[in-house]
Order: C-alpha cells, then structure tokens, then sequence
C-alpha cells in the first residue's frame, strides 16, 4: 500500500486525462487571480485618485466589453480543447487546430477507442463496483473481480460505466474527471497512466446510506506484469487440499454465502454480490472499507453490517469461532 | 403596617436557614466521617446495644408487613418433613446450626451471626419463617433462596424449622441421617416468563454481577468476565459459538463444556433461570 | 482539623487505587506505536477500543478498560507476555476462537499491548 498515490486532482497521474484538467485548473485559477488583482488595484485607483475625466470612454469599452469579451473567447476555446483532448474524440482538422491552439500535443492526448482497446465493464451497485474484463483473442473465459481496476501502464483502457440500481458517479481524481453512471445508459470514459502506481477512486454522485464508504483502487502496472495478473484472474480455483482450508471451503457452502456470491469453479453461481473468486488478491474489501487480511475479512463476513450498515451482505450467524476463521482463511487463499 | 408583615417573614427565614445550616452540617460530618475511614467496616466491632434493637425490631416489622398475604399450606402432609429436614441439611445448618450441632467455622464470624433458629422458630408464625427464607435479609448474610429451592421444599423446610425447638440431639441426629437420600429440590420453571425485572433478580441471585457489568444490574465493576452490557449486538458467545438464545444458554448452565479451560465456573442454572437470562440479554438492543 | 482531615482522606482515596492497578502491567512497548498498529491492522472490525477511531466491531469482547481486566479470553491470567502472545496468534492458546491470528512482528505486539494497558 505503501506505492498508494493521494486521490487527488492536484496530483495527477503522468499521461492521464486528470493532467490536463488539473492544467486547466492551474489555469483558470492563476487568471482568476490576476484579474481580480488588477479590479482591487482599479478599485483602490479609483476610490483615491483624483478624479479626471480623461479616458473614461476607453476604461468602460476596453475594461467593461474588449476585455471580458477577449478572456471568456479564449478561455472557452481552451476548457473546449481540454474536453475534447480528455475526450478521446476522433480527430478531425478543426479539432487538431484547436488544440493545436492551445499547445495540446498529441501525446498527452487521450485517443478514441480503436478495435485493439482493451474494454472494461465497471458497474456501480449499492454501495461497489463491480469490474469485468473482456478478454480479446479468443478467449471464453471472463475475469470479473469488483473495487479494483487493474491498467497496462501507458495504454488506454475504455471503460463502460453502467449501473444497475442508481446513479454512482465514477471518479478517480488522479486519473481522469468524473462520469456519472446512469440507468439505462453506457457512459465511457478513457483512463491512461504512463506510469505505475496505486490511485484510489470514490464514487462521487450520493447513492445511498453508504455512498461514502463506495470507493475502489486503480492499478497502473507494466504489461507483462497486469498480463499474469489478468491471466490469474480468469482461472477459477479448486477444492482446496490443506484441511483447515476445506473447512473453510465447507464453511462458504454451510451458509447463505453462494446464494450472492460468484466463485468460479465451484457451486457458488449468486450474482448479486461481488465475484470472490480471487477476492485474495484484492487491495481492499467491501469497496475501499477495509485493508484486506485474515482480520478483516472475518471481521466483514461476522460484522458486515456493523461495519457497513444497510449493505447488501447480511451478518453470517452461523459459524463457530473455528469456522470463521477457517472461511476467511480460505477466502483469503484466493489470490 | 410594614413592620408587622415584616417580621414573621424574617422568623421564617430564620427558621429555614437554621433547618438548611443543619441538614449542610449533617451532610458535612457524615462526609467527613466517611472520607476520613473513621467508620469502621471491620466484623469484629460490635453494634450498640440501641442499633441492634432497633435493626431487629425493623426486621420483625417488615417481615410481618411483606408477609401479610402468605397463606401456609398443611405443614403436617406426609413426607413433608423429611424433605425439609433434606433441604435443611444441605443449605442451612452451616450457618444456623442445629440441635446440638454449630455452625461451621466462617458462620461463626459473622455480623450480624445467624440467629439460632430453634428460638426463633419458637416466637414466628411459619409464614414469616417462609417470608424470610424465600427472600432472604439485605445487608446480612442471610441469602435468599427462591432460586434454589422449590416452593414445595420452601414450605417443606419451613414444617421441619416449627419442629426444630422440640428436638433433642438425638433425634435431630436420626432425622438428619435418614434424609441422607433425599435431595433438595431446585425449581424448575420461573414465577414471571419473560420479565425484565425477574431477569434481573435471576442474575443477581447467581452472583453473575460479581465478575460481569450487566445492563440495569447494579453491582461492582467488574472485569473478571467480559462486560455483557450491550450484548444483543455481539456475534459470539465466549468467542466461540454464535450468539444465539440455544448457545446463550449452553454456555450459562456449563461454560467448561462449551469452551474447555474456561475461567466462567458452573454456577448449576436452571435451564429455565438461563433462559430468562439469556433473553433479558439478547432482547438489550429491542427496548 | 476537619478540612485538613478532609483532604488527607480524599488524596489517600485517590492514590490507593491508582497504586493498585500498576503492579501486574509492566510491558515494553510504545503506547503511541501500538495505537497506530491497532489502526493500521484494523481490530476495530471486531472490538470496541477506546481512542481508535471507527473501533465498534462486536465480533469481539469491548476491550475498554482492559488494564483492569482479570482474564485474557477468559482462559488465562492478565499477563504482559500472554497478552502478547494472544494479540500475535490467538489460535495457539484458543485453538476454537474466532480471533484470527493477523500477522505482526514481536514488536507491534508489545506496541499493542502496551496500548491495551494503557486503557484504564
Ligand atoms: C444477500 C446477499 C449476500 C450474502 C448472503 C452474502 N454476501 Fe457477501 N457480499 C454481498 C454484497 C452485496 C457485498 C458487497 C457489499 C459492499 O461492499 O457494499 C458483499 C461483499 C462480500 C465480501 C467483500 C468482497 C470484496 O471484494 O470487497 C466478502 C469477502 C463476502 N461478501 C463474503 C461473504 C461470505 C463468506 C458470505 C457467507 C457467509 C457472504 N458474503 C454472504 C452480498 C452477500
Ligand atoms: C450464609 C449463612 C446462612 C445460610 C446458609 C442461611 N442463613 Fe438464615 N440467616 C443468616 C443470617 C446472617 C441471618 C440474619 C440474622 C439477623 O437478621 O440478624 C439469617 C436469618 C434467618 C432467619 C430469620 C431469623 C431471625 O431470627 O432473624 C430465618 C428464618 C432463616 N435465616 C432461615 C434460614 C433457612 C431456612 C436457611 C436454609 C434454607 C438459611 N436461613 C440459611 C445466615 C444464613
Ligand atoms: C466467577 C466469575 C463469574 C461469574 C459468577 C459468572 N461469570 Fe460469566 N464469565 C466469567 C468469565 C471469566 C468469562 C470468560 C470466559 C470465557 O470466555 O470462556 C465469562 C463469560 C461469560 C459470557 C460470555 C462473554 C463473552 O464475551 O462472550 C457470558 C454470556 C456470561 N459469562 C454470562 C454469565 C452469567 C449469565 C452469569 C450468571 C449466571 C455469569 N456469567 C457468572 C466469569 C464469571
Ligand atoms: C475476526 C474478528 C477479530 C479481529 C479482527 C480481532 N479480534 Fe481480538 N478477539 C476476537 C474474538 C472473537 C475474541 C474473543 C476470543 C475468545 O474469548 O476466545 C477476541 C479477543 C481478543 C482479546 C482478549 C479479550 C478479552 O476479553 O480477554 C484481545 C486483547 C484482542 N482480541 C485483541 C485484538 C487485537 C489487538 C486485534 C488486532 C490485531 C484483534 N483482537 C483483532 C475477534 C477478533
Ligand atoms: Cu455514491
């Protein structure tokens, strides 16, 4: 955790379309100020000098319409090359002049989609995310995990935002502005980093009792490296040999858990939880609540609504002390 | 005219100021006396004459008021007194004594002592002697025994207690060595199912706010066992079963069973005692 | 005479029960550490801490006060090195509990034990 990046606007990722906005930011805050300076300066001129009526007509046309009229021009044109540039709008001359304009070049562009981009599903639920890799090449098997969004560094991924109950907002401050997730719509968004790191995202639209405790982490990591990962993620796991993983196992069974939850490989076909099959390997659990070890994971799966109250996931009553720890160490197992 | 309503008002205040300066002086000795340990808690130190008759008057007073409304039952029914003199020998000659027989050693340092029974079995009716072991006496060492022994066997003691002044050493002796088989009978359902009140007199009577801090209880603080005060929320029973009422109770009635090497002794709890508890404790959060 | 008498006795009240409760929780480890470790690991999911911020899991017992408390799990004696073992790996000394055992070093393990005692 230790890699973790302040989820921040002002700190945004090298390449990502945060970058460009936190420029634009920089901006519009840095021409706020001088113009208000100069008005305070105008204002104290005013109020002090002697009055002379000279120049009066040019103060009104060029401060009162030349001015404004200029700034808000330029201003607009460059928040609209910005939106475009974060946009990942197919190119077209009249776009490229623009940002041309405003010295956008087309590195730091995010580009639009093109067949070889990999895709990704992300959506919002009360109170997760849930995230689903398509896998190109071929390949039948599917990796869905949830609160995690795994990058090749340097490349854009499209994501689809969807949500399935009410409006979420995706938004990882360090990576690109926020796009709301609405019913019945696809929205998408683009997200690059150009270098590795760990970027922690929140939902930014109230959903909920627990809108606060819905957020997610994204990991920029090399090629090779998310490749394993992605490759890991698709393969569904085993009965386990260890016994007091098998009781666990049996513990999973024992209870409600498969009516909701996914663990491919196994019996456990419940969609309206989050896919566990390698929740292991997780960075956090219940969207961002908590680190993900032995503790906490028996600490959610005994106390989910202490922790998080009116979640999805109901107490587990039944287990005896054995149980649940041989359940969350089996969980924990799933890397 | 000012001067006649004036002046009982200034007596009235005087008097009030006086009655205020006395209860203030009152407060401030008791205080001091308190604070400065001067008060001695020690057994050995005896009452006055003067308090150990007025205690016992009140005893007496408050005895025959509480039981106004008990009615005995036939005391003479067949079987009736062995089963008393059962219940006798096993909880009370430790500490009363017996014909011919003392109390045991830590009976005898008591304050106040346990009064001989043969005198006062003499001067009360049965209905007070009733009244009294089933309640038992606050502030002395006499318990109650309500939760230990059944109303039956209640009023069985009580027909051997009008016995006890007419028995000799002998055969005091011999009614005791016959009883040697007979148990004394603990009840086995709750006057009140399902009261809070109850409960709380229940917990009381098993000396389980001697190690635990229980919701509406009150009782020392104490950290032998785990707190149990807002216990409907807890998941787990000694960190082992499921809270739930059947495991509640499981661990109440035997904890060594359910959790080997627990430090929670049996207490020998009625089923129907743990039930009551364990509701009073898993109903906490529905109030 | 009755004030100085007074005073004495509420000082004397006072400091007997502080003196009382010192003996048996003498530990090294570094109070501060242990509260952020206790943080850091997150054993508020399943216990009431006092001072630890969102601590109100009751998976576990409350650990308020624990300075005072007689038992560890209700199996052993409240002792410094038990304490410790406990914390670390639960399951050798409660092989049914349902207290996992977290992975920590020695240290973090005093560290929190020190800011277990450090609750009165
Ligand atoms: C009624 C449906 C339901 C049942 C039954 C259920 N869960 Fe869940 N579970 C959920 C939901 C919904 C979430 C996501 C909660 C959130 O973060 O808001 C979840 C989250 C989790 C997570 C965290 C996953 C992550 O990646 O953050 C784990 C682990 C988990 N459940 C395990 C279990 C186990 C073990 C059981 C059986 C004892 C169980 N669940 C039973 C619905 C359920
Ligand atoms: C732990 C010691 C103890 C036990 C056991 C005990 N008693 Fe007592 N008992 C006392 C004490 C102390 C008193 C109070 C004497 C006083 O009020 O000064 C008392 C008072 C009484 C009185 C009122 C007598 C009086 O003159 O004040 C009766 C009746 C009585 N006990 C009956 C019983 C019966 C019946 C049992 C057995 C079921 C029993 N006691 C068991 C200690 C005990
Ligand atoms: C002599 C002290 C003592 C008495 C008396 C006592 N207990 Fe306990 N109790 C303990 C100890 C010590 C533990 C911890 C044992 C364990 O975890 O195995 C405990 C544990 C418990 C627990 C589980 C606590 C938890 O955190 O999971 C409950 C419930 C309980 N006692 C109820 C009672 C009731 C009800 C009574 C009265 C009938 C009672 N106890 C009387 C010492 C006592
Ligand atoms: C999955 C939930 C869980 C987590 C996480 C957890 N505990 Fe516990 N803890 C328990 C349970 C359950 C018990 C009761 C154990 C027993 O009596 O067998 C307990 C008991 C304890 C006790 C003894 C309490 C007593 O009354 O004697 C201490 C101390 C303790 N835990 C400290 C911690 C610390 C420190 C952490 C974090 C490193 C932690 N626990 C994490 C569940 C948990
Ligand atoms: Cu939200």
């Amino acid at each position: 955790m230790s890699e973790m990046r302040l989820p921040s606007a002002l700190h945004a990722a090298p390449g990502s379309g945060a970058e460009l906005l936190s420029e634009l930011g920089l901006v519009l805050y840095c021409g706020a100020g001088i113009i208000f300076i100069v008005v305070v300066a105008l204002a104290l001129h005013a109020t002090f000098a002697k009055p002379s009526p000279a120049g009066t007509r040019a103060w009104i046309v060029g401060g009162g319409i030349v001015f404004p009229l200029l700034t808000l021009f330029l201003l607009l044109n460059y928040t609209l090359a910005v939106g475009s540039a974060v946009a990942a709008l197919e190119s077209g001359t009249a776009l490229q002049l623009l940002l041309d304009c405003f010295g956008i070049d087309a590195q730091k562009r995010i580009p639009p989609p093109s067949p070889g981009t990999m895709r990704v599903h992300v959506i919002g639920k009360q109170w997760w995310w849930e995230v689903r890799y398509e896998i190109v090449r071929g390949d039948t098997s599917t990796a869905v995990l949830a609160n995690e969004l795994h990058l090749p560094v340097g490349e854009p991924v499209e994501l689809l935002l969807t949500t399935t109950d009410v409006i979420h907002s995706f938004w990882v401050p360090s990576l690109a502005g926020k796009v709301d997730m609405i019913p019945g719509r696809t929205n998408r968004l683009i997200l690059r980093a150009n270098t590795p790191g760990l970027y922690r995202g929140q939902c930014a639209e109230y959903c909920g009792g627990q809108h606060a405790l819905m957020a997610l982490y994204v990991k920029s990591q090399p090629r090779r490296e998310f490749e394993t990962w992605l490759q890991r993620q698709a393969r569904s796991v085993t009965r386990p040999d260890d016994a007091f993983l098998l009781a666990g196992y049996e513990a999973f069974f024992k209870g409600t858990c498969p009516d909701c939850h996914t663990v491919r490989g196994t019996p456990a076909t419940g969609k309206s939880g989050p896919d566990l099959t390698h929740v292991g390997s997780r960075y956090s659990l219940a969207a961002g609540t908590l680190r993900n070890h032995v503790g906490t994971m028996a600490g959610w799966i005994a106390g989910a609504q202490d922790i998080k109250p009116g979640n999805a996931m109901p107490d587990s009553e039944i287990y005896t002390g054995r149980e649940l720890r041989a359940l969350a160490a089996w969980l924990g197992s799933l890397e | 005219m000012p001067q006649l309503v004036h002046k009982p008002k200034r007596k009235a205040l005087l008097i009030a100021a006086g009655a205020l300066g006395l209860v203030a002086f009152g407060a401030l000795s008791g205080a001091i006396i308190l604070l400065s340990g001067a008060y001695s808690t020690a057994a050995t130190t005896q009452h006055f004459k003067v308090t150990h008759q007025v205690l016992d008057a009140g005893l007496r007073l408050s005895v025959r008021a509480s039981a106004r409304h008990v009615r005995a039952p036939d005391l003479d029914r067949p079987g009736m007194l062995a089963r008393g003199v059962a219940c006798f020998r096993t909880h009370c000659v430790q500490c009363h004594g017996a014909p011919g027989v003392a109390p045991i050693p830590a009976a005898r340092g008591m304050l106040p002592i346990a009064s001989n029974l043969t005198q006062t079995a003499r001067e009360w009716p049965p209905e007070w002697l009733y009244y009294v072991t089933r309640k038992g006496v606050r502030m002395t060492g006499m318990p109650a025994w309500e939760m230990r022994i059944d109303e039956d066997d209640l009023w069985a003691t009580v027909s051997f207690l009008t016995r006890l002044p007419v028995l000799t050493r002998e055969q005091y002796r011999r009614l005791a060595t016959r009883a040697e088989d007979l148990t004394c009978r603990t009840p086995t359902g709750v006057p009140f199912e399902g009261s809070r009140e109850y409960a709380k007199v229940i917990f009381r009577q098993y000396a389980c706010h001697s190690c635990h801090r229980i919701e509406g209880v009150v009782g020392p603080r104490a950290h032998i066992g785990p707190s149990l005060l807002e216990w409907s929320r807890r998941k787990f029973v000694a960190g082992v079963l499921p809270n739930d009422e059947r495991n509640l109770i499981r661990f109440i009635r035997d904890p060594e069973r359910v959790k080997p090497g627990s430090l929670m002794p049996r207490l020998e709890v009625t089923e129907a005692h743990a039930r009551e508890m364990a509701r009073y404790l898993l109903d906490e959060g529905a109030r | 005479m009755s004030l100085r008498a007074l005073i004495a006795a509420a000082t004397l009240v006072l400091t007997a029960r502080q003196s009382s409760s010192d003996v048996p929780h003498r530990i090294t480890g570094d109070v501060q550490r242990g509260q952020q470790t206790i943080v850091r690991l997150e054993c508020g999911v399943c216990h009431v801490i006092p001072g630890i911020p969102g601590a109100r899991g009751r998976v576990g017992p409350s650990l308020a006060a624990y300075r005072r408390n007689v038992y560890i799990a209700g199996r052993y004696p409240n002792l410094p090195e038990v304490l410790v073992r406990f914390v670390r790996d639960a399951p050798s000394l409660a092989p049914d509990t349902a207290m996992p055992s977290i992975a920590m070093s020695e240290r973090e393990a005093r560290d929190i034990a020190a800011y277990l005692y450090s609750l009165e």
